[in-house]
């Protein structure tokens, strides 16, 4: 060791009691002797005297083998070391909350505790506060805004799928004037634009704004305009209802929470959250009974039937129930879907929606059918 | 001050005093240990006090000329940065998705480009979560601190950033020093201020071979830890031998070797894990599939829920066994050579500093946590 001037100029302390203090306004390494009085006096040459209370001093960080401690009421970096194993002793024995600093069992399990309360608090907030929020907060999103959303979405959606909207003249008209008997009927007041993307995916989604996607995949799987009416009518509840804005404001709260809790809270998983669920609109099953209400109405208001589109989701989907976490399911079971339109079925009142011709139009709307 | 006068007439040639590690390896494993199961029973609110308790750990074996440094740092303050961090960022992600709409709008995927401007939020959240760190940090009695400015540090790293990117990374050595030089000419220990003397064009001479022969690792893929081993001790003796304090200069004899066996055992590790989870998932399979044929049984499995669950605490154990081996080997270990390694040349000239300097509020740290680019 390495003790300079200061050491070797003094006249040899009692080695028992010395330490080696430094006072917190330089790094001049001291030595001192210590002694045990009402308080900790510590002593050494050029220092003014510095008592220390034994409750005010609290362990520091140290090297194996050297207890270093602090003092709350003196400079709040000044240190005492002690190498000295007995007299490092004598100073723990007289310090009774010499520990208070350091992290024991209690805090740890105050830590737990808040963690859980938090964690827990989350989850309600999830479960409930947020729901709420996104539909109180909805109404006041400006329809400009929606729109806007439903142009971003759509890019990204041309995007992916690559961008191909059928275009044959005569299925559009036929698609157009389907869509316009379901708008009028159901009073929706918005300027919707239906179009068939041509892809094998069997789907369908209304983007927020007005636009309406009826993938080539279901088309192809529709016998019956019927059908096709019934989910095309289906998303335009979901533009009636305004469901993409209120599942971004949902997706967002949410992802930001979870974040929260596990520290990964990057802007960019927030966004691809955000953005995933207006592109392949994954509503919330509530969402997607309203929107089945909503069909179910129109259709009825038209004089026809619901089932056929019950019929069509069942030969896309088959039977859901045997999958016991079909609870994880962002729609309604399929076949509880059937049951609920089959139990409206009754005789067509009204007239067909598209003439044969025309369904035929649409049928082919994007080239040629293949029979099988 | 008698002191400095006597330190004046030391005869020419003092030995440089030398830097040791005397953390117990059995120890610091039990507290990482520990501190991942923590962080698992409180959804990872424990990270805060897991790095904290690292940090005081690494700190307080490091003996620099037999005394250890102390970290002065504590849980609390991280969780209340991070808190404050999250109260900031909030809105400027709102305002980031509004942005990221319209940009959305005008072309599918043109909102990526935002995700630079993150990128010089997250190097402002660098700067200012090493002047947490350095503030936090007391070497006999006195503290280290920091000055200057985290934007200013932001914009020349994303300046140096894009030269990177234009010359294939052929400028990262003189990035390196730039940086650095900024970071260090803005540290002090007490008033003794800091400086960086490395050169780029000295990283670049000692690293310019394995940046040239980088292409050749990314296709025989074994190399590639050699040569990141390798690049990683060369760079670090490059840095430790450019730090200055006043007259206090360190020096490193780090070998080029010394870090290859963290990364093969860190690779070891996983490839023993990856079995083990296998075997496990292979036990699960046999345990709980469904009778009848082989195919249906297998189909069956995904909606078998004591199956999914088994799978989900394997999965959690392999993460949490996987972290403990991490911080073992690049933070502990790594720590202890690096450090063994390094001398401290005219370290006399720190004897009388005078304290100077405030502690840093832990804002930064929790930005970095918010963006995700914590350090040590």
């Amino acid at each position: 060791m390495e003790f300079t001037a200061n050491t070797a100029e003094q006249a040899a302390p009692d080695p028992v009691r010395s330490a080696v203090y430094y006072d917190g306004k330089s790094s001049r390494k001291r030595t001192v002797v210590l002694a045990f009085g009402d308080k900790l006096v510590i002593s050494g040459e050029g220092l003014p005297s510095e008592s220390w209370d034994y409750a005010d001093i609290r362990r520091a960080d140290g090297a194996p083998g050297v207890l270093r401690v602090s003092c709350l009421s003196a400079s709040p970096l000044a240190r005492l070391e002690i190498r000295d194993a007995t007299l490092a002793a004598d100073l723990e024995s007289r310090c009774a909350r010499l520990g208070d600093n350091s992290l024991d069992g209690r805090s740890i399990a105050r830590i737990v505790g808040w963690s859980l309360a938090a964690a827990a608090s989350i989850v309600l907030v999830i479960l409930f506060a947020i729901p709420l929020a996104a539909d109180r907060l909805t109404p006041l999103v400006p329809a400009s805004f929606e729109r806007r959303l439903g142009d971003a979405a759509d890019a990204q959606m041309k995007a992916v799928f690559g961008g191909h909207a059928c275009k044959a003249e005569a299925g559009q008209a036929a698609l157009v004037k389907l869509v316009d008997a379901l708008r009028k009927s159901s009073g929706l007041d918005l300027a919707v634009e239906p179009a068939v993307l041509d892809t094998p995916i069997p789907n369908a989604f209304a983007l927020p704004g007005g636009k309406v996607y009826l993938l080539k995949g279901l088309l192809a799987k529709a016998d019956d305009p019927d059908e096709i009416a019934g989910v095309l009518a289906h998303e335009l509840g979901h533009l009636a209802h305004r469901d993409s804005v209120r599942e971004v404001i949902y997706n967002g709260g949410t992802s930001f929470l979870v974040g929260l809790l596990f520290g990964d809270v990057t802007g960019s998983s927030t966004l691809i959250f955000a953005s995933r669920s207006l592109v392949t609109a994954t509503y919330s099953r509530e969402a997607e009974q309203n929107a089945d209400s909503f069909a179910i109405e129109v259709m009825q208001r038209l004089g026809r039937s619901p089932k056929p589109m019950g019929e069509l989701l069942f030969r896309v989907t088959g039977k859901e129930g045997d999958n016991p976490l079909s609870i994880l399911a962002s729609h309604p079971l399929t076949e509880d879907r059937l049951k609920r339109m089959s139990e409206l079925d009754r005789q067509a009142a009204g007239p067909p929606l598209l003439t044969r011709t025309e369904w035929t139009e649409l049928k082919s709307i994007c080239g040629p059918v293949s029979k099988t | 001050m008698n002191q400095m006068s006597f330190v004046a007439g030391q005869p020419p040639g003092v030995p440089p005093a030398p830097v040791a590690f005397s953390g117990n390896r059995g120890r610091f494993l039990s507290l990482a240990s520990r501190g991942a199961a923590l962080e698992l029973v409180t959804f990872g609110f424990y990270r805060f006090w897991l790095v904290t308790d690292i940090r005081r750990h690494l700190w307080s074996h490091t003996l620099v000329d037999g005394d250890a440094p102390e970290y002065t740092g504590r849980g609390r303050e991280l969780l209340v940065g991070f808190l404050f961090a999250m109260a900031i960022l909030v809105p400027i992600y709102l305002v980031y998705f509004v942005i990221g709409i319209e940009a959305e709008r005008f072309k599918a995927f043109a909102s990526v480009p935002l995700v630079i401007g993150f990128y010089a939020f997250g190097q402002f959240a660098i700067y200012r979560a090493r002047r947490y760190r350095l503030t936090r940090t007391v070497w006999r009695g006195v503290r280290f601190w920091m000055d200057g400015s985290g934007w200013a540090y932001a914009w020349r790293s994303m300046l140096w950033g894009l030269l990177v990117l234009v010359t294939l990374g052929g400028a990262y050595a003189w990035r390196e020093a730039a940086l650095e030089r900024y970071k260090m000419h803005h540290s002090h220990y007490g008033d003794l201020q800091g400086s960086f003397e490395g050169r780029g064009w000295e990283l670049f001479k000692r690293t310019w071979g394995l940046w040239l022969f980088g292409p050749v690792a990314w296709i025989i893929f074994p190399l590639l830890p050699i040569f990141y081993a390798e690049f990683k001790a060369r760079e670090w003796r490059w840095w430790l031998c450019g730090i200055r304090f006043g007259d206090v200069r360190l020096e490193s004899k780090l070998p080029n070797t010394a870090l290859y066996g963290l990364y093969w055992k860190v690779i070891g590790w996983f490839l023993l894990f990856d079995l083990v989870i296998g075997a496990y998932v292979a036990l699960c399979v046999f345990l709980l599939k469904g009778s009848g044929p082989m195919e249906a049984a297998m189909q069956a499995l995904p909606k078998n829920i004591p199956f999914m669950v088994l799978l989900v605490i394997g999965y959690l154990a392999f993460i949490l066994a996987f972290n403990v081996v991490m911080r073992l080997y690049f933070q502990r270990d790594l720590w202890a050579r690096v450090a063994s390694s390094t001398k401290v040349h005219a370290i006399e000239s720190a004897e009388n500093v005078t304290a100077k300097g405030e502690a840093a509020s832990a804002l930064g740290e929790g930005f970095a946590d918010g963006l995700d680019v914590a350090g040590f």
